[in-house]
């Protein structure tokens, strides 16, 4: 190959292999996010259970060194804190939006009040213990594919593997018959002997759960340190994968790739020098979910009962 | 297996009234049972009761003679009881099995198999002749068919009693004839149905026994063959029922609205008006007759331009208004009392002084500035001569009861001055007395001169009302009476879409000309 | 056993009930938030006296707080006005951001020697004001059109353009717009531009009176103007709105290009009142800490200015706190986002009534218990 070649070659496997880590960690909470939306609760408040989950699970790595669990704890956190929107969205009946956001605030403010507290006066830790990339022999040396599909860490591949069971359950079980029903009929979901309540609970629990992993992905597996500006709206482009994706977890994977490769084409254009502005391509990501969400890719139809409140009789 | 259930002096209170008054109902095995009663007399709760929807506050119930329990639709369902709504509880983007089978899983991660669900409800659908489809999206099948999937929930689920809640109100004729072909099947099959009705042809027609309710109590349970029309007509209502009232004589004036060749068009693209053109004239009530769904609604939003007209046109006074905004419409003089009092009419989170304002906001002004006050002196005023009780002006509109709201809305709009007054279902849902209000304050409007278009499913309404009647059948007038010439029968064979010759004696039953797409 | 509370059927809703629940909720954010204090070893009566001494007892601290409440109200009202017309737009930062922009950007253009050259300050403001409503009113406006024509969902799309106007901003600070030296900022804005001070001795600017009349313009736009009217008309129902003859799509645009102009010109008093100077992380959060201002505020236009003052106040007293005590500011994004939650959470409460011979009875009880113990 010339040496041309070389250079976009490289720049090629760098920005798909950047885009795959990027994805993630959003992709991951897109699909617990779709559950919730599939049951009619729209969850804003994943962005501030992310920033939760990050920080739950860097003070656990922090203290134990144990990955893993560090993962595991920041999911039970997500789930937990999510108890709280459920029942405001559910119970309360609040507004799912409002409640949503001042919830992304007050995580904000707890998350940066318990991190600072907890270090005390002392500086930020250099590293903890987090997820390496995998080595995968044989197939990993496999020229191009290789880098890009196999160098990515665990998580990652539990993520896809999480698609595809979320796939598989909402459309092949009873309790994602009786999920889907909650969100665009739940009169009929009620008359079927269906809990609404029940069903829209577990939803928005189950996107606590997927924004609590993709805290402690961001943390653990992609920037392997904690920062109040962590998510950074990632929350918000979930909400647009879930949209983009049509509510079906494997077209959400799909979706949240596209995401994955505008984020990192700003890092990997660094490699050409280019001219573009790094402002306008940090801007990206959050511009085609504009497009996407104003229907420039076609338009989607959400579940019908998302975001009304559901009261019996 | 013989069946029989036996309702025993069951009682139910709600708030301020009571709603069942020690009634008694058996139904038999492989029998089509008719309950009876106008709106209000008891006899949605007695059923909302007997699936396990409401609980009663006493009162036995007995399945051959072992009393049961029910706390919860789940509990009637068990007993093999259901019930299908008028409003159907399915969701459209599912397809019929998935419907079916919704809320059948038991434990946690219970699997769906639609092959083995799909065979046994094509089974049950071509037993009882229900023609349905397993797979096919239930938001695109017609009515008819959707009440079909209803009835097919039940069976699955081996009910053994079904019961039907004003079943054949939005259906068009053919599709009642095969409901009612399903229903003797079941019938056949051994199984009971109640069917809560207030449509005694119908009565007449499919059931084997009726009982009648008012107020809350059961008059009496006869046979259909020892009964009448007449007799039940009369039981139902307590008094005779008197189809013409007195009004004064029609004194009409110029034409004020007309309307050509008009076409249009719902969300889907499904054609809902067709070539409608006619007449109203000051003074005079157009009454247009119809089964909902028959395209009234569409009819009146496109006269108010709330809906696109696809082609045609609509004239006021002589003017050409089709294409001009709603606004204009209401400033040039029409006004319109909408069926839907309480999503489109009224806004339920303002005031009633608040509301008296809506449609007319342009004119309660004093300079630039709204002018508060003279909104709240026309809402005493309006709340004097209408008689609307229940809130003061203050209270937001929410609180009203339906036939108050209603007032309110009619008041409003009849005050506007408008030369033409449209009115869609204005009585629908309503106590005796609201009806006899809004119908003299109809009635005086068009002794104002104001030309009254009114749109009702119900017939003795416009026989009460109207000048003239169209009878709307799928989006096409079937015919114009003139008031004092139109029969019942007539008025009930064009609205359910078969044409007859005027004037002739009852024409033997045929299929409808229309050709069925779906 | 008779249970301490009855469910109703229909929420109790007298002023007096929903006064007592708000309250109620208040003191329960009050208590959380203090459980932090604790943390921190501050005993939390110290604490909160210490939060809300310095904005109201000292002058120099109230300057501040007219400071920090003349955007956050300007936000709030802008939240007003697009959310009570249902439109439920959310990109006050983005706002603010252009807003902040096109000020500073129009103020350095008057510095001598550039495009417009030294403009007296009579005829900068009026037009700095123009500029920034205008800014921001196309920025909403927009998606406002992605809205209603389009059928965007506005929630997502506002936040969205958050990032968008702060990237943009970003790029100007660190490129055309920025001074000589590494920081991404401009250079200090020209006196001139300055938002005049109204308190001596203070940094108290103007800015807080442009709050007050955009207040007072909003209250008589939702209440006194038949234009409001139709706003709240459709933001309540817009299918009852269609049928009064009111072009629903017209007003949501034009509530989205109204709201805007309030939140860019948050942005514009900040940084002519308080930074003078345009740089990365102007903003701060006040576009959602100004919508939380509105929430309980209850969108009622006239009690922004006083909920605005009292955050401001809070957000000074905090950062005093922050410097004297090392509790982190934070702690007031705890206080204000769980009271807002719990204010929202305690609606329910209006649902249940106390029952007081119940609690008699307990009362009865338990001293039973006692005589016989």
């Amino acid at each position: 190959m010339n040496g041309h070649a070389i250079v976009v070659s490289a720049f090629i496997i760098a920005w798909l292999s950047a885009s795959l880590r990027l994805a993630g960690p959003v992709l991951l909470a897109a699909l617990g996010e779709t559950f919730a939306e599939r049951s009619g609760i729209l969850n804003v408040g994943i962005e501030g259970t992310i920033l939760l989950g990050a920080l739950v699970s860097f003070l656990s790595s922090y203290r134990t060194g144990m990955i893993w669990t560090s993962l595991l704890v920041a999911t039970l956190a997500g789930v937990t804190v999510n108890f709280f929107l459920a029942w405001m969205y559910v119970s309360v009946r609040a507004s799912q939006v409002i409640t949503g956001l001042v919830f992304n605030v007050f995580a904000l403010g707890l998350a940066t009040t318990v991190y600072r507290l907890v270090l005390g006066g002392s500086a930020a830790p250099e590293s903890i213990a987090v997820f390496q990339p995998l080595r995968v022999p044989m197939i990993g040396r496999i020229p191009f594919l290789g880098p890009v599909i196999f160098g990515q860490t665990a998580p990652f591949y539990l993520t896809l593997l999480l698609a595809m069971v979320a796939q598989f359950v909402l459309y092949r079980t009873y309790f994602g018959l009786a999920l889907r029903a909650t969100g665009e009929n739940p009169a009929a979901a009620d008359a079927a002997g269906i809990s609404v309540h029940r069903m829209r609970y577990l939803g928005t629990l189950l996107s606590g759960a997927g924004a609590g992993m993709a805290g402690g992905y961001l943390v653990l597996a992609q920037v392997g340190l904690f920062r109040e500006t962590i998510v950074a709206g990632q929350g918000f482009i979930a909400l647009a994968i879930v949209i983009f994706g049509r509510w079906h977890p494997l077209k959400a994977t799909v979706a949240a790739l596209v995401f994955g490769a505008c984020d990192a084409l700003q890092l990997s254009l660094q490699i050409f020098g280019n001219k573009v502005p790094p402002q306008f391509l940090l801007a990206l990501p959050y511009i085609v979910t504009i497009l996407a969400i104003s229907g420039f890719f076609g338009k989607a139809v959400p579940p019908a009962a998302l975001m009304k409140p559901y009261v019996k009789g | 297996m013989k069946h029989t259930l036996e309702m025993k002096n069951i009682v139910k209170h709600f708030p301020g009234v009571l709603a069942n008054d020690r009634v008694s109902l058996t139904i038999q095995a492989g029998e089509i049972h008719a309950l009876l009663g106008e709106n209000g007399a008891g006899k949605s709760t007695l059923m909302q009761i007997l699936y396990g929807f409401q609980a009663m506050d006493s009162g036995d119930i007995f399945i051959d003679g072992r009393r049961i329990h029910l706390s919860s639709t789940k509990d009637a369902i068990d007993l093999g009881i259901g019930m299908v709504h008028q409003e159907f509880m399915l969701v459209p983007t599912f397809s019929v099995v998935e419907n079916i089978i919704l809320g059948l899983g038991q434990g946690l991660g219970a699997l769906l198999d639609l092959p083995k669900a799909s065979s046994k409800t094509r089974d049950l659908s071509d037993r009882f002749g229900m023609a349905l489809d397993p797979s096919v999206k239930v938001g695109l099948l017609p009515i008819g068919m959707q009440q079909r999937v209803e009835i097919l929930k039940l069976l699955y689920r081996d009910a053994r009693l079904l019961i039907l809640d004003e079943p054949t109100s939005v259906l068009t004729s053919g599709e009642k004839d095969r409901l009612f072909a399903v229903l003797r099947e079941l019938r056949k099959s051994g199984r009971s149905i109640v069917i809560v009705t207030h449509k005694l042809s119908e009565i007449m027609e499919l059931a084997d026994r009726v009982t009648v309710m008012r107020d809350g109590r059961v008059l009496g349970t006869k046979s259909i063959q020892s009964t009448s029309q007449q007799e039940l007509a009369q039981l139902m209502v307590g008094r005779e029922v008197n189809p013409h009232a007195v009004k004064p004589e029609r004194r009409s004036g110029e034409p004020v609205l007309r309307i050509e060749e008009l076409c249009v068009n719902d969300e889907g693209g499904v054609e809902k008006v067709h070539a409608v053109s006619l007449e109203v004239c000051a003074g005079e009530i157009f009454g247009i007759a119809g089964v909902d769904g028959n395209g009234q609604s569409e009819l009146a939003e496109a006269i108010l331009h709330l809906r696109t007209i696809r082609s045609g046109r609509v004239f006021l006074a002589g003017t050409d208004v089709t294409r001009t905004s709603v606004a204009q419409h209401r400033a040039k003089g029409i006004s319109y009392v909408p069926a839907d009092r309480r999503g489109v009419g009224s806004v339920a989170e303002m005031t009633v002084a608040d509301n008296v304002v809506l449609g007319l906001q342009q004119r309660y002004t004093r300079g630039p500035f709204r002018s508060v006050r003279e909104a709240r002196s026309s809402a005493h005023r309006l709340a004097e001569r209408f008689g609307i009780r229940g809130a003061g002006i203050d209270s937001v509109a929410g609180k009203l009861s339906g036939g108050n709201l209603q007032k309110l809305i009619l008041g409003r709009e009849i005050t506007s001055g408008a030369s033409l007054l449209i009115v869609d279902q204005p009585t629908r849902g309503l106590d005796v007395g609201a009806v006899e209000s809004i119908w003299k304050e109809l009635l005086r409007a068009r002794e104002q001169g104001t030309a009254v278009l009114l749109i009702s499913a119900e017939m003795e309404e416009l026989l009460n009302l109207a000048d003239r009647i169209a009878v709307l059948f799928n989006g096409r007038i079937m015919r114009v009476f003139d008031a004092p010439f139109v029969s019942v029968d007539q008025m009930g064979l064009l609205m359910a879409g078969i044409a007859s010759p005027p004037g002739s004696a009852s024409v033997p039953f045929q299929e409808s000309q229309r050709d069925e797409t779906f | 056993m008779t249970k301490l509370f009855e469910r109703r059927l229909i929420p109790a809703d007298s002023p007096g009930a929903v006064a007592r629940t708000t309250a109620l909720a208040l003191l329960a954010a009050m208590a959380v938030t203090a459980i932090f204090f604790r943390y921190y070893g501050a005993s939390p009566i110290q604490a909160y006296f210490g939060l809300f001494h310095e904005p109201f007892g000292t002058l120099r601290g109230f300057g501040y707080s007219l400071v920090r409440a003349a955007p956050l109200a300007l936000v709030a009202l802008g939240t007003i006005v697009s959310w009570r017309s249902g439109f439920y737009y959310l990109g006050f930062e983005g706002c603010f951001l252009v807003g902040a922009a096109a000020a500073g950007w129009l103020s350095l253009a008057t510095v001598p020697g550039s495009r417009l050259g030294p403009l007296p300050l009579a005829l900068f403001l009026p037009l700095a004001i123009l500029f920034s409503l205008t800014v921001g009113g196309l920025w909403a406006g927009l998606v406002a059109f992605l809205r209603v024509r389009l059928g965007g969902n506005e929630v997502l799309i506002s936040l969205m353009s958050n990032y968008v106007a702060r990237f943009f901003l970003q790029f100007l600070v660190s490129g055309p717009l920025r001074a000589p030296g590494s920081l991404p900022e401009t250079p200090l804005l020209p006196r001139d531009t300055w938002l005049p001070f109204i308190l001596p001795g203070t940094r108290g600017h103007a800015g807080i009176l442009i709050a007050v009349a955009a207040a007072l313009f909003v209250w008589a736009l939702l209440e006194k103007l038949p234009l409001g009217y139709e706003l709240v008309v459709t933001g309540f129902n817009p299918a009852a709105a269609r049928y009064a003859g009111i072009e629903v799509d017209r007003r949501m645009v034009f509530a989205g290009f109204f709201a805007g102009g309030l939140g860019a010109l948050a942005g514009m008093v900040e940084v002519l009142g308080s930074q003078h100077r345009l740089m990365d992380g102007i903003s701060g959060n006040l576009g959602f800490v100004g919508i939380i201002v509105a929430l309980l505020s209850r969108l009622n236009p006239l009690a922004v200015v006083p909920v605005a003052l009292v955050y401001g106040g809070m957000s000074v007293g905090a950062d005093a706190m922050q410097r004297r005590a090392n509790i982190p500011s934070s702690i007031t994004f705890i206080l204000e986002s769980l009271a807002v939650l719990l204010v929202l959470a305690s609606d329910v409460l209006r649902f249940y009534k106390p029952n007081f011979s119940a609690l008699r009875l307990f009362k009865l009880r338990a001293s039973d218990r006692e005589d016989s113990a």
